[in-house]
């Protein structure tokens, strides 16, 4: 309610907006948030955010149900015997300091610090935290990281991340990139498809294994053989040097590679017909320029990285490099560009913890209890060390284990900048500001923390800023002259805060001219069968869970899967004619075996799926993380298979294979979809063929 | 709308609608029409405008049991199809259908109810009266597009818990058990809108208001304005879609995208969807 003298900015009955930045997921979306009589009530898109465009999608909305959580941790928990009990601060912090401090005799080797994606200058200050302990234990960590992608492309551009311009192509043939839904900048992106889409209308084909979001956007779905893309993308590349003279443009090597990659050679492995594969050149010569992308389902087998470079070579070869794949902005920021994370990391981290090396680790915006397989043993690991401490929202399954629970501020209630991994024009450093005040006086800013904890040891040199706040003013103020700001620091710092975004102007990332065509050297035998396992398991990645650190989300847990309408659950989903051979029908619980455990779920018949895969999507299954995500569904990370991509180490999320197996239980699936899948003659989604289609007649 | 006002003006109300010069820029209390147009072609499914609903509107989330009972309260929610003449695979992707309310012109929900909760407002849209609704349900049995959902529990009481309410928009009312619901094009948006807009004597610029949907969706697939507006971009994509709010069944060139959905149920829906699009040579 008002008070007396009212505090700046409120009025009753009217909102004003503060523009921030969405920490949901790695995009750095610019947003903005609605505020009335001091709460946050409702997240935007910022219009000055060139990556957000204004826009948002429902995993940012859901920031303030992160916020007003039920189940949020609201005091610091220490472990006494089995269970966390609430202890004041200064407690906590006396532990830390006990345990980590200058004086507790803890060298750098024994100390780890993992953490989630992370950019901007929290990072600098992790990093500063580590150098003073003398540590170079930071291990960041993303479940479904961009590791292979960035390999691949590395390898082939000479950059982690080309800019893909789907406003210029007119042709996208994506090999199970969902960009629409998951990845690097699904909103950034959703605007880019949409003018793509506009007159004159851009084809997109889609070739995966199970169709994601963007999958059933796509003109033409071609449903495939896990792991094979790459032959198929070669394959297409056999066929399409047969539409012109590329001897100017491609080397002897890759014409002669390419040329073992025969259309009835290629279809046998990849049991996409030949006459498709034809017909996809022919699109690709016809329609240029062309953009053609890989994602998750490319990425995620032993050989991913040849798989996705596979596939990026039909770049090269059609002449996109430089027309719809072009350079990222050089950040003139190296030190706040974004750690992306890796499980190659992780797991580097968990064989240190096995061998008894850390005497003291802390966990960060990661949740690897949760996200690492089973054959990990990373929760036994993890009690092996004898301090552990996770800064928390809300206990997840890793804090549970830990040693204390520091309960830290949420997004909308924190100081922060961040610099996305997919910059679309120029760089754009996004800027977190509290939306309002802190909801509860026991949680604190983890720049604070952090900035409390460097102090241990460089109390001198920090002792100019008592917060992080503080810390983070001077820290953006020198950004000043890379923007030729001309105003006072006092206006640049206000005005950066109410704008939400810095532009910078940077120079374009070099595309490398020549690559090698080792890289190119796929398996003959990507598909030896295994009787045992005969099902290819899929782990798809849902565009609102993605790792499943937000499934305490009421709003998230009740917007249904876009292609299946499930909610409040997982599913198993199967082709129906597997289906029908093996007697399932929707609602059956199957048992879903690997080597390394055995998942109990529901039948969904879909038939967006290879018929020899099964899918089950990632994110549910939580033993903790509150009422809401507790207890709902099944949690496929657990039953991975140890299959690693060879050349980044990264796990081949794509590469276990499972049996199936119906059980006489039953059971309704709870989903938004009728009895009917289809429109039953009904004229309420009507397509036009896009050659009758006027599309540049339209407003 | 009062009883009264309503008994007194009885002719006017239960005059047919739409009628030409029901919506006229130079008449007072009859300058707006709010209408959308809905681009089914760049509508990607992605649930974006739903969790913004969730968000705007206080919808409760009902819970996986309600749920399975039908229970759920999204006012906006997207249906997915698979083609009739699928093979063994959807080739052709999935076809994905926003449906929210259609604001209904001559509105089936509208004449059945019977304690005149659900009425028409001046500027066109489908109101709904909580505190008159007696919760008789006749509305949602009548409703073609099956819009309206019934509050069959206490959700105040059970759906958020603290401090979840904090989250609430003092701007929309939290609905009790017994009421029926349903999109509203952000009412309390579009009311603030013509409010400021009034005080400053001019009214409501295009693109000035947006329901929330609208505002959120990461493709720009839907347009929302006043139709009486001949200026207005959702005005000029109606009349380039050959789709007229005061005709019924019509006639337009095989090329032209726009359509209302069931208009042959002649219920003037004030949403206009423009056809999905498939390259069939891909």
């Amino acid at each position: 309610m008002p008070n007396v003298h009212p505090e700046d900015f409120v009025v009753p009955g009217l909102s004003v907006f503060y523009a921030s930045t969405c920490t949901q997921c790695g995009s750095a979306c610019g947003v903005m948030g609605r505020v009335r009589e001091g709460r946050v009530l409702k997240m935007e898109g910022n219009p000055e955010s060139k990556i957000s465009g204004g826009k948002i999608c429902g995993l940012g909305q859901a920031a303030v149900q992160v916020q007003y959580n039920p189940d949020r941790l609201t005091q610091p928990m220490m472990k006494v015997g089995s269970s966390l009990q609430p202890v004041s601060w200064d407690k906590a912090m006396a532990m830390l300091e006990e345990k980590t401090g200058p004086k507790s005799g803890i060298n750098g080797d024994e100390f780890a610090f993992v953490t989630g994606a992370m950019s901007g200058h929290l990072k600098v200050l992790a990093q500063n935290y580590l150098d003073s302990l003398g540590s170079k234990n930071h291990f960041v960590y993303e479940a479904l990281s961009p590791a292979v992608g960035f390999a691949a492309n590395k390898q082939v551009y000479g950059v982690d991340m080309p800019r893909l311009r789907f406003d210029k192509a007119k042709l996208v043939v994506s090999f199970g990139s969902d960009f629409l839904g998951t990845g690097a900048s699904p909103v950034h992106f959703a605007a880019e498809y949409a003018k793509f889409r506009k007159a004159p209308r851009g084809t997109l084909i889609q070739i995966e294994p199970k169709m994601t979001m963007t999958g059933a956007n796509a003109d033409r779905w071609i449903p495939i053989i896990p792991g094979t893309e790459g032959v198929f993308a070669l394959g297409v590349a056999n066929q399409l040097l047969k539409h012109g003279d590329f001897s100017k443009t491609v080397s002897v090597d890759i014409v002669n590679l390419v040329g073992k990659y025969d259309p009835d050679t290629v279809s046998g492995i990849t049991g996409v017909s030949s006459d498709l594969i034809g017909h996809l050149a022919g699109l690709l010569w016809e329609k240029s320029p062309s953009l053609v992308i890989s994602g998750a389902s490319v990425e995620g087998h032993v050989h991913g990285v040849q798989n996705a470079s596979a596939i990026q070579i039909l770049n090269r070869i059609l002449g996109n490099v430089g027309k719809t794949v072009d350079g990222q902005a050089q950040s003139p920021f190296p030190q706040l560009a974004p750690a992306t994370g890796s499980f190659a990391s992780l797991k580097a981290m968990n064989d240190g913890m096995g061998a008894g090396t850390y005497k003291a680790v802390f966990i960060y915006g990661a949740n690897p209890v949760f996200t690492t397989p089973s054959f990990m043993g990373f929760r036994d690991n993890l009690r092996k060390v004898p301090f552990k401490v996770a800064f928390v929202n809300a206990i997840d399954e890793t804090a549970e284990e830990c040693d204390l629970v520091l309960p830290i501020y949420t997004a909308v209630e924190d100081f922060g900048s961040h610099i996305a991994w997919y910059q679309p024009e120029g760089v754009e450093i996004t800027m977190q500001q509290p939306l309002m005040e802190k909801l509860y006086s026991d949680t604190r800013s983890m720049g604070d923390i952090m900035l409390d904890l460097v102090k241990q040891r460089r109390a001198d040199e920090y002792k100019n800023w008592p917060d992080f706040r503080s810390y983070l003013k001077t820290a953006v103020v020198n950004i000043k002259p890379a923007v030729k700001y001309t105003d006072t620091d006092e206006h640049f710092w206000y005005d950066t805060l109410s704008r939400g975004v810095i532009h910078v102007d940077a120079p374009q990332q070099q595309i490398a001219e020549s690559f090698s065509t080792e890289m190119l050297d796929l398996p003959t035998t990507i598909n030896s069968p295994d009787p045992k396992f005969p099902f290819y398991l899929i782990p798809s990645e849902r565009h609102y869970f993605r790792d499943g650190r937000h499934a305490n989300c009421g709003w998230l847990q009740e917007s249904p899967d876009p292609l299946t309408t499930v909610v409040w659950d997982s599913w198993a989903e199967i082709h129906p004619k597997t289906a029908e051979s093996m007697g399932i029908k929707e609602g059956d619980y199957l048992e879903i075996s690997s080597q390394n455990g055995t998942l109990k779920v529901k039948a969904y018949l879909f038939p967006g799926i290879h018929p020899d895969a099964i899918s089950i999507p990632l994110g549910q299954g939580h033993e903790s993380l509150g009422r809401f995500a507790k207890g709902v569904g099944v949690n496929p990370f657990r039953i991975l298979n140890p299959v690693f991509e060879k050349d980044t180490g990264e796990l081949a999320m794509y590469g276990t294979r499972v049996s199936v197996k119906k059980t006489a239980e039953s059971e309704i699936v709870v989903k938004d979809e009728g009895p009917v899948s289809t429109q039953m003659g009904r004229k309420l989604v009507v397509t036009l063929p896009a050659d009758v289609a006027q599309l540049s007649k339209e407003i | 709308m009062s009883i009264t006002n309503l008994l007194n003006n009885w002719s006017f109300y239960r005059k047919k609608r739409p009628y030409q010069g029901q919506y006229d820029l130079n008449r007072q209390y009859s300058e707006y029409k709010w209408a959308m147009a809905l681009d089914l072609d760049i509508c990607t499914g992605c649930n974006a405008c739903t969790t913004a609903c969730y968000a705007e509107n206080n919808l409760p989330v009902v819970g996986k049991e309600r749920f399975k009972h039908g229970h759920v309260m999204h006012w906006i929610r997207i249906e997915r199809y698979w083609d009739e003449k699928m093979g063994e695979f959807p080739e052709q992707g999935a076809s994905f259908l926003p449906m929210m309310c259609q604001q209904c012109e001559e509105a089936p929900c509208e004449t059945v109810c019977p304690v005149g909760a659900t009425s028409h407002t001046n500027d066109g849209l489908n109101s709904q009266n909580y505190h008159r609704c007696v919760g008789s349900r006749y509305c949602s049995v009548n409703c073609p597009y099956k819009v309206r959902y019934f509050n069959f529990w206490n959700y105040p009481s059970t759906a958020w818990p603290a401090p979840l309410p904090d989250q609430l928009n003092p701007d929309v009312t939290v609905r009790t058990k017994g009421i029926m619901e349903k999109c509203t094009f952000c009412v309390q948006r579009l009311n603030e809108a013509k409010s400021r807009a009034r005080t400053e004597y001019r009214l409501v610029r295009d693109g000035e208001v947006v329901p929330a949907c609208v505002q959120a969706c990461p493709t720009s697939a839907i347009t929302f304005g006043n139709i009486v507006d001949p200026k207005s971009k959702v005005a000029m994509m109606w009349k380039n879609q050959q789709v007229d709010l005061y005709k019924d069944m019509q006639e337009k060139d095989n090329s032209v995208r726009g359509y209302r959905i069931l208009e042959d149920l002649r219920p003037f829906p004030s949403v206009m969807y423009l056809e999905r699009v498939r390259d069939m040579e891909a």
